[in-house]
């Protein structure tokens, strides 16, 4: 009998809502995600400049650096962020130019 | 940063605390003209231009300190001043540096240009590496000019070059470190 019931709680964990419901807090547990585009990063020190001036931040989660599209990816923390002009201040203080920041998961 | 060229060797220790300034201290043994100099040195990004694929920067630097010939004698004041500019894309690499020395016993100046390409594009955190061309000039020295190739290893915090310079039969290494 008890064993009915628990198999019987753990599938109704499983309907669709129950995992879209699921799938919606995974997003927001995870954080947005902001994209700078940026002129000027050309080597692994602009890079590590990049990295280190964004990881200062307390919203930023993660940093990650794609030199090929001069990119930088940044991954806020739960419930943060940082606006545009704060970005730009950013990349600035990084020494490189912004030209767009995109917000991918908004 | 540590440099061992074909007329000096040099080490610098500094500190940036913008992306546009760094102060640190400098030392210089150059057996080219025959002289050293330890002292304090400031470098100051004047301009940088940042484009889509490229970034130019032009520098200016300058240190004071003391020097001391090989010939003996007291250490005297001493200073120096340069300008340095650069070019680069992920693939090309192009540089100019000059500085001139007031060494209170004597002076003395020095020019130096690198054309470098990388042979792969790596991915941010891969090894890259350079082969490079590099032409110094330096009027006083025993043998004046000089063309070093070199291939630079970038990895991570570090870089180090490793060159040869026919003319004065020496190795040519450097290595910066960044923390």
């Amino acid at each position: 009998m008890i064993r009915s019931m628990l198999i019987a709680f753990a599938l109704a964990g499983l309907t669709p809502a129950a995992l879209a419901q699921s799938d919606a807090v995974s997003a927001a547990d995870a954080g947005e995600t902001v994209v700078a585009k940026v002129n000027g990063m050309v080597c692994d020190f602009c890079a590590q400049a990049v990295t280190k001036v964004f990881g200062r931040e307390d919203a930023v989660e993660s940093v990650d650096v794609d030199l090929d599209n001069g990119e930088i990816k940044v991954a806020m923390k739960p419930g943060q962020t940082l606006d545009d002009a704060k970005i730009e201040s950013l990349v600035r203080k990084s020494g490189y130019a912004l030209v767009a920041v995109e917000r991918p998961s908004a | 940063m540590q440099q061992n060229t074909a007329d000096f060797a040099s080490l610098h220790a500094h500190y940036s605390p913008t992306f546009q300034d760094s102060v640190g201290i400098y030392a210089e043994d150059n057996w080219g003209s025959d002289w050293r100099f330890a002292g304090v040195h400031y470098n100051r990004l004047l301009k940088r231009w940042n484009a889509q694929h490229s970034q130019a920067n032009l520098y200016v630097k300058a240190g004071a300190g003391g020097a001391e010939s090989y010939q003996g004698g007291d250490s005297e004041l001493a200073g120096f001043v340069g300008v340095a500019a650069d070019w680069e894309t992920r693939r090309w690499f192009v540089s100019y540096e000059a500085r001139g020395y007031d060494l209170g016993f004597d002076q003395d100046a020095r020019q130096s240009a690198r054309i470098g390409v990388a042979p792969y594009i790596g991915d941010y955190g891969d090894l890259h590496t350079w082969l490079m061309l590099q032409v110094e000039n330096q009027a006083e020295a025993d043998t004046p000019t000089t063309v070093t190739p070199l291939v630079r290893f970038f990895y991570g915090v570090q870089l180090l070059e490793i060159g040869y310079t026919p003319e004065t039969d020496r190795f040519l290494t450097n290595w910066i470190i960044r923390f």
